[in-house]
């Protein structure tokens, strides 16, 4: 029977429990979102006391706000070693959710956790298994599912269930890191400038490749890119000299209308879409455009979130719209 | 019994584990995180907390393997506490925290800046206090007098608006010459004319002698350079880079050496980042020795940012018979020099 020592400290909360089998021995929890670093070691100081001998070390590896998040994760890394014992990395919305799911009207439901700025994590859970990556995004995202949401508040990361999953389950490495910092660098080699006719042979290959084939043609291409510069910004983004995407906007009168934003397959989930919305963004403020609209198709779930983050909201759908089967959500940000 | 100390840095970008035995250096490991830093021409906090988490169990792993002792072995931690980035303090507190309570040793939370001065000690036997204190790093620029490191130092001066590790930082960027500032600025001033071009050197007038007699203020220099740059279309990079290095350390000398003649300690200590700068290693020697002061300046890879001078600072703290802190210590971003041991 082992002995695990259970550390969360991805809310608000610091959680610490010693548990041996099916016996608690110790549960504490401290609540406040600035004190981890205080509260941590003295929490951990007192479940020592017990002198029970510790086997395993269970820490919450998020997500969760980044500073406190990591001062569990590097306390209990060096308690570990100093211990010389193993640690043991936990998806501290897995420990949120283990209870819920023994529950028998739980069959589909979301945890939530605060990630500040006026946003969530959040992991979906069907039949007591999370189904996606542990995500950020605004309330509006999560109640999409219309599913029930366990919020932070209400209930938190249980260091018991930790204790549990650690016993059972893969050790996750690495703190969960969902939201990139403010100022995450993108890749080095990555550079941003204006699209050009030379581009169009590289484009339209991209189209095919990435849309198949509602791609667009080297003529459509053409159509929307002539606007520019009055009514269209037309961004492209090269690295070591190569193109690996571009984006589009159109403006008319009050509103701005994004064309595309295209990454190619291998150069995704680097920021460079992030990058292209923030450009488009700006150049639609700079035109002084009352609002943005986009498309996107349902089901994708890159684009989507950032979409949402960025202040788009779902203002209609259009069916078969990308082709059959294939629907659009309208989107539109104020500016 | 000499303690065996293992000291723990993360302030700013540097993640870093340095091991004494008592004043006997064993292991000085550093990793930087300062590349990723470079492209935005100064540190970005959360890449610096977050490439702290990711080095530093490496890190311990590599200095107790360097040092050739085994974990078991250590007597006591030591963590900078202060001043620094709260993120980044956070990941070394809570690090040394989790190793103290782990092996259920003291641990030590020390002052970032006084540390830099304790590194002096390190393989050094000569009695060297009280001193006068040149402390000048990318945050910090004082004038200390240092009675006795782990009890009682006293503020005679600091910068008024910059440190003189930040000025350099900002020329070197309107320069183009790269980040962080202080070598590179060092390395382009090699081949150049300090005499070429006369920068102000801050605070030195008469009449500001009376208000701020060791105090500095960079600002004006940095408006001079720039301003300078901007008239000057074909500057020499190597001129200015050698002409901006000696009037900042023109300044730094003047008021230190003034601070020793004034109080009659004949110990002069320069630590901190922009102690390793060449040109103030160079006239600092050139000018106590004119003036008959006993000038210490750790070697210059002990200068920047590393753990052994938080571990040389945790020894120092144990031979003084400082209490240890007590559990759960808080990280303070903002730490006063004056607070020394947490
Ligand atoms: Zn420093």
């Amino acid at each position: 029977m082992s002995t695990v020592l259970a550390i969360d400290t991805s809310t608000s909360r610091t959680s610490v429990a010693l548990i041996a089998g099916d016996k608690v021995l110790f549960n504490e929890f401290h609540e406040d979102p600035l004190a981890h670093g205080e509260v941590l070691p003295l929490l951990v100081e007192k479940a020592l006391k017990l002198n029970v001998g510790v086997d395993l070390i269970a820490v919450g590896m998020g997500p969760g706000p980044f500073t406190g998040l990591r001062v569990g994760i590097a306390f209990a890394q060096s308690l570990a070693l100093g211990m010389n014992v193993k640690w043991h990395g936990v998806c501290s919305l897995d420990a949120m959710a283990f209870n819920l799911a023994q529950q028998k009207d739980n069959k589909d439901f979301i945890v939530s956790t605060d990630a500040r700025r006026k946003e969530r994590f959040w992991a979906r859970y069907e039949n007591g298994e999370r189904v996606n990556q542990p995500q950020v995004g605004k309330p509006a995202e999560i109640e999409r599912f219309g599913v029930k949401v366990f919020n932070e508040g209400d209930y938190y990361p249980d260091p018991i269930s930790m204790a549990k999953i650690a016993l059972s389950n893969s050790s996750i490495d690495q703190p969960i890191y969902v939201r990139k910092p403010d100022a995450y660098p993108l890749p080095e080699n990555v550079k941003f400038r204006e699209f050009t006719g030379l581009d169009l042979v590289t484009a339209v290959a991209m189209e095919k490749a990435v849309y198949g084939k509602a791609g667009w043609t080297a003529g459509q291409f053409k159509e929307e890119f002539a606007k520019a510069p009055k009514n269209a910004y037309y961004i492209a983004a090269e690295s070591n000299g190569e193109l690996i995407g571009y984006a589009g906007i159109y403006f008319l009168s009050e509103f701005a209308d994004i064309h595309t934003i295209t990454v190619a397959v291998d150069h995704r989930r680097k920021g460079i879409g992030r990058e292209f919305l923030k450009r488009l963004i700006n150049w639609a403020r700079v035109k002084k455009a009352e609002a943005i609209m986009l498309e996107v198709r349902v089901g994708n779930e890159e684009a989507l979130p950032l979409y949402i983050e960025s202040g788009f909201t779902e203002i209609s759908r259009r069916q078969n719209y990308y082709g059959p089967g294939l629907t659009a959500i309208i989107m539109r940000k104020e500016l | 019994m000499q303690p065996l100390v293992l000291g723990i840095e993360t302030s700013c970008d540097e993640t870093a584990v340095g091991i004494v035995h008592g004043r006997k250096l064993l292991a000085n490991v550093i990793s930087s995180s300062v590349d990723l830093h470079a492209r935005f021409g100064g540190v970005v906090p959360e890449i610096a907390s977050r490439a702290h988490l990711e080095a530093i169990q490496q890190v311990i792993a590599q200095a107790l393997k360097e040092a050739n002792v085994r974990l078991s072995d250590i007597d006591a931690l030591a963590v900078t506490a202060g001043p620094g980035l709260i993120g980044a303090l956070l990941v070394g507190v809570s690090s040394a925290s989790g190793l103290a309570l782990g092996l259920n040793k003291p641990l030590y939370g020390v002052n970032h800046l006084s540390a830099h001065i304790a590194v002096d000690a390190l393989d050094n036997d000569e009695k060297i206090q009280p001193s006068i204190a040149l402390l000048v790093s990318g945050g910090h620029t004082s004038i200390l007098q240092v009675n006795n490191l782990a009890s009682d130092v006293v503020v005679k001066g600091a910068t008024i608006d910059d440190a003189a590790g930040e000025a350099f930082d900002k020329i070197a960027r309107i320069m183009g010459l790269g980040f962080p500032g202080g070598p590179v600025i060092d390395q382009a001033a090699k081949s150049g004319n300090q005499d070429a071009i006369n920068f102000p050197r801050g605070l030195t007038h008469a009449n500001d002698l009376v208000t701020h007699q060791y105090d500095f203020s960079f600002s004006g220099l940095k408006t001079a350079v720039s301003r300078y740059l901007q008239q000057t279309p074909n500057y020499k990079k190597a001129d200015v880079a050698a002409s901006f290095q000696e009037a900042v350390v023109d300044v730094l000398l003047q008021k230190s050496i003034a601070a020793c003649k004034e109080s009659g300690i004949e110990n002069l200590v320069i630590a901190g980042g922009v102690a390793a700068n060449s040109r103030l290693r160079e006239l600092a020697q050139e000018r106590c020795t004119k003036t008959k002061i006993r000038l210490r300046i750790p070697p210059a890879l002990l200068c920047t940012d590393n753990g052994a001078m938080v571990a040389a600072l945790g020894s120092l703290a144990i031979s003084e018979a400082v209490a240890p802190s007590k559990t759960g210590i808080s990280a303070d971003s903002a730490a006063q020099i004056t607070q020394l041991i947490w």
